[in-house]
């Protein structure tokens, strides 16, 4: 079957819509498959890098609930992460060694503050709920740093497996990123999703087809946060040590948003292509250009907006070549 | 009593300077809706302009305002005329990466050029400064002030006064009908993105005769260009300036506050970012659109 049936096959059994490109999750589904293999090459740095870029695609798809699927850009997402990392080195503190009272606590965590913050927040619209959860994460990242119970700017020590074990962190992580995004597809399939789509395009035109916007916008929050929430609760045991520059970094903030953007916003597909070519390729660039590889992943980043304005997804349903390319572009002319 | 005099002082003096900073980025957003995630790397390279010129050709940083608004506006004019208009009309998420991935450019290869050593702009009024009562007002820093006040209002007169301001109000209503009525969209997008950057550009100037320069830093400045152009209102010059002020001021008083909770013993030096979002978050809470927005249909 060639390529183009294979995706006309997958559109008639029901696939695609506001899913994104079926041929695209397909992809996603495979290259999951393929990264359970990572442990058996044995090999520490490996390891590391393909956790993190489960990480970040786990974090991808919580960010795009809120701001793929239900158009509200929140630019504190990474708040969610570090909830989720200090409930599980909380855990680890008071003796409770286990990944996966760690994921359920940080998960849930995460989501309960998500919706006692969201609730007033989400009542900002477009710009302005941006700059609040921008003001959320970078207050609860101070405060954090203020308060000696958390360990304040020296962070806290967290409990780790021995070596032979290590890769248990890799497949939690995994298990994270898989329920991420078949979570993703699930919601994109039922009448949550489309709730959100619907709040997307026009907030006043769905609540008058009887969408309870408030309620709905909280849930795409709150289901987000858990999935960053619960891949800080791995990431805190896998790395040992956190603090807020660690936890509430600024690159742990941007990454998933630009991820998303890369690989397709709202899309089901989308942040897992982007959390792998930017993860995989800023983790190639520190190897082989020591010094400018954030020039050179700059560069990379304006190179594919401007030449893939609508994410990589976009490609899977290119069709007419270079004339549907042109048309993507979107210049004023002079 | 004359500590609070003192920290309304510092706070003017510091608003003056947030005032400029989130001038350029306020007007960006407002008029284009791109969020110009680049504008912290172009205020660095403001202040790295006057420091050259300043240490070369031994040029006073107030003379070098005009010389770093040229340059910065020439080279926002050439990034909105070649990079950024290729997007123009796409979603502003789209922008948002692609000045993301332009401020990573452009601290590097600043990176590359001064290296990450800190340095200083110390002219010879640096450390001179009067006293009014009991209150200490730097000379460097009232002068400051003064040139941020005479920027914004020149900013405003032009936007309402000139053609080409006229035309920026328009495009920013409705780009289609601003269109029809014979404006060059394109033409007046790259002028607004140049000014943004020019305005940057003298922030940066006036930023390096009261702090260090290093490559990274633009990024502090950037988070609070955020929080005053909303604080003040997206798109308004006095809103810009009404925000930096109250920002400066609501910032200076958080440094002297002190929290004891129970044994646990909060400086507010720590926490002054922590207190100023906090204030914000209560200001969109009451006045969703700024202090000085104005409610759309």
């Amino acid at each position: 079957m060639t390529v183009a049936a294979t995706a006309a096959a997958l559109r008639r059994a029901g696939l695609g819509g506001i899913t994104g490109s079926p041929l695209a999750f397909v992809v996603v589904l495979v290259a999951m498959a393929l990264l359970l293999a990572v442990p058996f090459a044995h090999n520490g740095y490996l390891n590391n890098v393909f956790r993190n870029i489960l990480m970040y695609a786990a974090m991808a798809y919580g960010w795009n609930l809120i701001g793929g699927y239900t158009g509200y850009v929140s630019f504190g997402n990474v708040t969610f992460f570090g909830i989720g990392a200090y409930s599980a080195a909380l855990l680890s503190a008071h003796g409770i060694d286990n990944l996966a009272a760690d994921v359920v606590v940080g998960a849930l965590a995460s989501a309960a503050f998500a919706v006692v913050i969201g609730i007033p927040v989400l009542r900002l619209k477009g710009h302005y709920f941006g700059i609040a959860t921008l003001g959320i994460g970078l207050a609860v990242s101070d405060i954090v740093a203020n308060l000696d119970a958390l360990g304040g700017t020296s962070g806290l020590a967290v409990h780790q497996v021995d070596d032979a074990h290590f890769s248990v962190y890799y497949y939690a992580m995994w298990l994270v990123a898989l329920g991420a995004i078949l979570g993703t597809y699930l919601i994109a399939r039922s009448k949550l999703g489309y709730a959100f789509v619907a709040i997307r395009e026009n907030e006043d035109a769905a609540a008058v087809l009887g969408i309870w916007a408030t309620r709905y916008k909280v849930t795409a929050w709150a289901i987000g946060a858990m999935m960053a929430g619960a891949a800080g609760a791995i990431f805190a045991p896998a790395n040992g040590f956190i603090d807020p520059s660690i936890t509430f970094a600024t690159d742990a903030n941007v990454f998933p948003i630009a991820m998303t953007i890369l690989g397709g916003i709202g899309t089901v597909a989308g942040p897992f292509i982007g959390a792998v070519i930017l993860a995989g390729a800023n983790e190639l660039l520190q190897r082989y250009f020591v010094k400018a590889h954030t020039l050179f992943f700059g560069a990379m980043i304006v190179v594919i907006v401007l030449v893939l304005p609508r994410g990589l997804v976009w490609l899977f349903g290119l069709r007419g070549g270079l004339r549907t390319w042109a048309k993507s572009l979107t210049a004023f002319k002079a | 009593m004359h500590l609070l005099a003192q920290d309304l002082v510092n706070g003017i003096l510091a608003g003056g300077i947030l005032a400029v900073v989130a001038l350029g980025f306020s007007l960006v957003w407002g008029i284009m809706n791109i969020i110009n995630l680049a504008h912290g790397a172009f205020i660095m390279l403001g202040a790295y302009i006057t420091y050259e010129l300043f240490t070369v050709v031994h040029i006073d940083p107030f003379a070098s305002l005009p010389i770093s608004f040229g340059l910065m506006f020439g080279l926002g004019y050439l990034i909105q005329r070649y990079l950024i208009n290729w997007v123009a009309r796409a979603p502003i998420l789209t922008t948002f990466l692609l000045t993301f991935g332009l401020s990573l450019l452009v601290v590097n290869i600043a990176l590359i050029i001064w290296t990450s050593d800190a340095r200083g702009v110390t002219t010879w009024y640096s450390g001179a400064n009067f006293t009014v009562g009991t209150v200490t007002v730097p000379w460097a820093k009232l002068f400051t002030l003064i040139a941020a006040l005479a920027i914004t209002g020149v900013m405003q007169l032009w936007l309402v006064r000139s053609k080409t301001g006229r035309a920026i109000r328009a495009t920013a209503m409705d780009v289609g009908a601003a269109q029809l009525s014979g404006v060059r969209v394109a033409h007046i997008f790259a002028i607004v993105f140049g000014l943004g950057a020019g305005l940057a550009g003298v922030a940066g100037t006036l930023i390096s005769l009261s702090y260090a320069l290093n490559p990274s830093m633009g990024d502090p400045f950037l988070i609070k260009a955020f929080v005053v152009c909303v604080l003040g209102g997206l798109g308004s010059v006095q809103g810009a300036l009404i925000g930096g002020l109250a920002y400066g001021i609501i910032e200076a008083f958080a440094t002297q506050l002190d929290l004891t909770i129970g044994t646990q013993h909060i400086s507010g030096s720590g926490l002054q970012d922590a207190i100023a979002l906090v204030v914000l978050l209560i200001v969109l809470m009451v006045r969703p659109r700024g202090i000085m927005g104005r409610a759309t249909a």
